[in-house]
């Protein structure tokens, strides 16, 4: 049976129950580890340790977790905040050589896709940080504009400014492909 | 790598609204499904052994349930168990009544124990 988040919640919080915590690691290990690596500018290992961290983190003040948000969004929050405070402490020093490894991986994996996705992630370059977090976090993750502004720490208007913006560039980028797809 | 969207569909979510493509639903699906799955490759159980043990008072409260379990569960048996037709019996069997005491809370605790000791597994 596979339980919610609340109910995984409650387990580990009254009964102490390690495993309903493992249940919640392995249901969000992948998105958060994938949005972090973006974050972290493709640098693996300082990603999966921040998410390492943020879930440590989560699990020991999830007694304080009040269930007014999404346990999704408070994770991403506390994820968010740790990368940015980790940035804020070290210089925007990144490891070259491991984004350099990931790069190649990339270009590998890359290679091996359709042109839209090709395409697609071009385009995603193309935007400024900010807008490019945003619109992972609206449009990829589904979390809405007042989730995405709580966890990036932003004013609500930035966030929705950051993600028109974002789609305005993107559908110009993206405009000689869709003429391709509707022309058939 | 497939990204699991067939030039039809794309072409269906771009003309969902009336005609004029939803750009906003093509997106977050081409950046779904764009999207790769992080393996877990052993990172759950990295996190798992770094957490730190579950606090004294949540083991203390589940631990009070499965007492509470098990002497709800004693006192249901005890009051279907026919004591009168055994007490008259060990009565008839010239049993002792205190050996026939003996015997019962001794069973009590036998059960309890078993009891606490199911609900622990």
């Amino acid at each position: 049976m596979d339980l919610n988040d609340e109910d995984l919640i409650r387990r580990v919080v009254e009964d102490g129950d390690q495993r309903a915590y493992a249940h919640l690691v392995r249901r969000y290990q992948s998105q958060l580890r994938f949005s972090l690596r973006q974050l972290c500018d493709g640098d693996q290992a300082l990603a999966d340790d921040m998410a390492q961290e943020a879930f440590i983190k989560a699990y020991k003040a999830l007694p304080a977790f009040r269930g007014d948000a999404r346990f999704s969004t408070w994770l991403y929050r506390i994820a968010y905040n740790l990368v940015m405070s980790y940035r804020r402490k070290k210089s925007p020093e990144v490891d070259q050589e491991a984004v350099d490894r990931a790069q190649q991986e990339e270009s590998v994996e890359e290679a091996q896709q359709l042109g839209m996705a090709r395409d697609l992630n071009s385009a995603m370059e193309e935007l400024s940080e900010a807008q490019r977090q945003a619109v992972h976090l609206c449009m990829q993750r589904g979390f809405s504009h007042e989730e995405a502004a709580s966890i990036m720490k932003l004013p609500l208007g930035t966030v929705k400014s950051h993600v028109n913006r974002a789609r305005a560039k993107l559908q110009t980028l993206l405009q000689a492909w869709r003429e391709e797809v509707v022309s058939g | 790598m497939d990204n699991g969207l067939n030039n039809r569909d794309r072409t269906d979510s771009w003309n969902s609204a009336g005609g004029e493509p939803d750009f906003d639903t093509w997106l977050g699906q081409q950046l779904q499904f764009s999207e790769p799955y992080v393996d877990d490759d052993g990172f759950c159980e990295r996190v798992m052994a770094r957490l730190p043990a579950p606090s004294r008072r949540s083991e203390r409260r589940a631990t009070r349930v499965q007492y509470a379990a098990v002497v709800a569960a004693s006192t249901i048996v005890a009051w279907q168990f026919p004591f009168d037709q055994v007490f008259i019996q060990a009565v008839q069997q010239s049993i002792s009544l205190y050996s026939l005491v003996g015997v019962g809370i001794l069973t009590s605790l036998a059960a309890m124990a078993g009891g606490i000791f199911a609900a622990r597994r």
